[in-house]
């Protein structure tokens, strides 16, 4: 038996025993020797901004009804945090996506939303989001919720949810965290009818703000 | 000023530096290189094993120099340890360089000495890396007392002076490589400041004068030093020679320098004006700068008191132009490499203020001038107060270079949560995928963990669907979620800008920590 293959049955041994090891008395604990980490010089300092996906492939096609077409631009904008710490509550509708700085609204820390009001409703395609993409980090406990009532207290849909430990008080979610990147995050809303669209967040990896650059609402008018 | 005003007025410094050192120092998450540290000294603390590393760690002093107040703490090993242990050493050292100052009354006058004092005490970038778990306050300590022990040999040469060069000559090179800049600066300004100065009368008003002897009392002080802390006091012999051979990793580095390679200016432009961003706040250290270079001017006018000998202000001026010059060209940097010139600059930034103040005969003009300074010291007090309280951690931050975010807390935070819940508890499996740059600090973090594995590269990782929990670089990711398969909960977490984990938690292991969170 060579090292590896008896490495990898020791530790096969010691996870297999460790449901097992208080049932049977007699068993001893197997030592694992598991590797070492290496030591290492400084790393990099990064302060600059950074364009580069870290895990990137770019997003396939993405199909909806025809005559589905932009209904958040320049729509009016609600926020938790009604004084931004830098920018306007505005820039999360107003058309400009860039990464830079000047483009994005910064709130807050902890949990904070931020709301669209398309002025009418419409069944809903799609919902793209850029929160801030000139830096790999990941935001937290992202939740987009649609509804008809401006107070979200009724008739409530949830399209999205990240926050896997309810830390946002809105239900335990399953969809996936995601890296932040210049293409954005696309969610599907499925065709659901609303009026109102509010996106929750945490904090994310980098900081405890919350940023937007722009988000986006795809829709057919609702006859 | 009258000895018992000085000294209320020395104490209160003092105090105030040990303050800004002492508080709070398990704010700041462990940064990579001080995590590389804190691990290497586990070795020492809990295994009497020191063996030193030519290529990724500086000498040895930091780690023998924390045994002692490590086991005064009642820590004998790498779990029973923390940050504010560790950082304690340099902190304690920070504050200790002040007293140093004391050996530089004769010379550069209480006045000076007071300024110096309130500099160095309140100084954002001395107060922040007294505060981290690295050589280079360390080194700040020796380099001081061996230019104050320099100072005092060349006043009024003796067998005592010119040990203490050795002693602290040897620390200086048994903390850090670097210290060799120092010693060729110091050298450069006794040079000058010996051949420039007053002639007549005696020297510094001592009557002691220079012996061969004495050269080598320093010289085997030195090398006494040097060799019972590189040879781990004579158990690993090589340990001596790899400190000679380490130069030619160091010279390599510092010329090819990567990732820190900086422009010539960057100390300097760092300790004048920094502001990342048009929203983020503004740091300076320019009054720092402002009376540094008025010392400097008045070195070559006309002494404190016309004394014979050597010209103090002309040493220090020396000693920080060459060092700053030195650290200045070599591409490699990173911001600590300024404490050892920045130290210079503070005992320059003392004369110039004590000059100020002479030149001024009214005592109103005097009064006013002293509250345009303290104005400044207490902008220099809140940027510190910013810098370690509170923007400890954000990139925006001059003083902060690579560091470990605050986001990364929460993974521990996650990891230590999971591993309640855990059958195992802290005997559970945790395996880490992710190469040495992601990988650090969590062998810090980790260290209570009893299995922990490390592996740089996914393939090569021993099955790590059996782990409860596994850490891993987001370049791993892709061959590691087919390793994984469907058994695992995802989140990410941020380790620096830019530098994302991934926290895999077995489903099992995820719908326990949930289902016990909601019962609470």
């Amino acid at each position: 038996m060579d090292k590896k293959t008896a490495v990898c049955l020791a530790l096969a041994l010691i996870v297999a025993g460790v449901p097992a090891r208080s049932q049977d008395q007699s068993k001893v604990e197997l030592k694992l020797q598991l590797p070492k980490p290496m030591f290492i010089g400084t790393p990099r300092n990064i302060r600059t901004p950074n364009l580069e996906a870290v895990t990137g492939k770019a997003r396939g096609p993405f199909y909806v009804p025809a005559g589905t077409k932009l209904v958040s631009l320049n729509k009016p904008v609600t926020a938790s945090d009604t004084a931004p710490v830098i920018g306007e509550t505005s820039f999360v509708t107003d058309g400009e996506k860039s990464g830079e700085d000047g483009y994005f609204v910064e709130f807050g820390p902890g949990k904070q939303w931020v709301q669209i009001d398309l002025k009418e409703p419409y069944a809903l395609w799609a919902i793209l989001i850029w929160h801030y993409h000139s830096q790999a980090r990941v935001y937290r406990d992202v939740v987009v919720q649609v509804s008809d009532d401006k107070d979200f207290v009724g008739g409530v849909t949830t399209v999205y949810n990240s926050d896997h430990d309810n830390t946002s008080g809105l239900g335990i979610g399953r969809d996936k965290e995601y890296i932040e990147t210049n293409e954005g995050r696309l969610i599907d809303p499925k065709g659901v009818r609303a009026r109102y669209v509010r996106l929750t967040s945490g904090g994310n990896t980098s900081n405890d703000m919350n940023h937007y650059v722009e988000v986006e609402v795809y829709g057919v008018p609702v006859k | 000023m009258n000895k018992a005003a000085f000294r209320g007025l020395f104490l209160v410094i003092l105090g105030g530096a040990l303050v800004f050192r002492t508080a709070g120092l398990g704010l700041r998450p462990m940064h990579h290189d001080e995590a590389n540290q804190a691990v290497k000294f586990g070795a020492l603390l809990e295994k009497g094993e020191y063996r030193y590393d030519r290529e990724d760690h500086h000498g040895p002093s930091l780690y023998y120099l924390t045994l002692p107040l490590a086991k005064a703490a009642g820590r004998h090993t790498l779990a029973s340890l923390d940050e504010t242990v560790l950082r304690l050493v340099p902190a304690i050292f920070g504050a200790a360089t002040l007293l140093i100052l004391l050996l530089f009354l004769k010379g550069a006058g209480a006045g000076a000495v007071l300024a110096s004092g309130i500099f160095l005490a309140v100084s954002p970038a001395a107060v922040y890396y007294s505060r981290f778990y690295i050589q280079e306050t360390i080194l700040l300590f020796f380099i001081a007392a061996f230019l104050a022990s320099v100072w005092r040999y060349a006043l009024n040469p003796s067998w005592g002076w010119a040990a203490a060069v050795g002693l602290c000559a040897g620390m200086m090179y048994a903390t850090k490589e670097t210290s060799v800049i120092a010693f060729g600066a110091a050298a450069g300004g006794l040079i000058i400041a010996l051949m420039s100065g007053r002639k007549g009368g005696e020297v510094g008003g001592g009557h002691g004068r220079f012996r061969v002897w004495h050269f080598l009392l320093a010289l085997a002080s030195a090398l006494a030093v040097t060799g019972l802390l590189f040879s781990s006091f004579f158990s690993h012999p090589n340990g001596v020679l790899d400190s000679i051979l380490s130069f030619r990793v160091y010279i390599a580095r510092g010329s090819e320098a990567g990732w820190h390679r900086y422009p010539w200016y960057h100390y300097l432009s760092l300790l004048a004006f920094s502001r990342f961003g048009a929203s983020a706040p503004w740091w300076s250290e320019g009054v720092i700068l402002f009376f540094a270079l008025i010392g400097g001017i008045a070195a070559f006018g006309r002494g404190r008191h016309d004394e014979p000998g050597p010209s103090f202000p002309r040493f220090v001026l020396f000693y920080t132009i060459f060092s700053t010059a030195v650290y200045s060209l070599i591409p490699y940097k990173t911001p600590w490499n300024l404490v050892p010139f920045h130290f210079g600059i503070i005992l320059l930034a003392g004369t110039g203020t004590a000059r100020v103040l002479r030149a001024f005969r009214s005592n109103a003009f005097k009064a006013a001038v002293l509250m345009v300074i303290a104005a400044f010291v207490i902008h220099l007090g809140v940027q510190t107060y910013r810098a370690n309280f509170k923007d400890f951690a954000d990139p925006r931050n001059p003083y902060v270079y690579a560091q470990t975010g605050v986001d990364f807390m929460r993974l521990i935070k996650r990891v230590d949560d999971l591993a309640a819940v855990h059958p195992d508890h802290k005997e559970m499996l945790i395996e880490v995928v992710a190469g040495s740059y992601e990988t650090w600090p969590l062998p810090w973090y980790l260290r209570g963990f009893a299995k922990v594995g490390y592996w740089q590269d996914a393939d090569r990782a021993e099955t790590p669907s059996a782990a409860a929990v596994v850490i891993s670089s987001m370049d791993q990711e892709e061959k590691l979620q087919g390793r994984l398969g469907e058994g695992f909960h995802s989140e990410y977490y941020g380790l620096r800008p830019e530098v994302v984990l991934a926290l895999h938690v077995r489903n099992d292991l995820w719908e326990r920590y949930i289902t016990e969170k909601a019962g609470k």
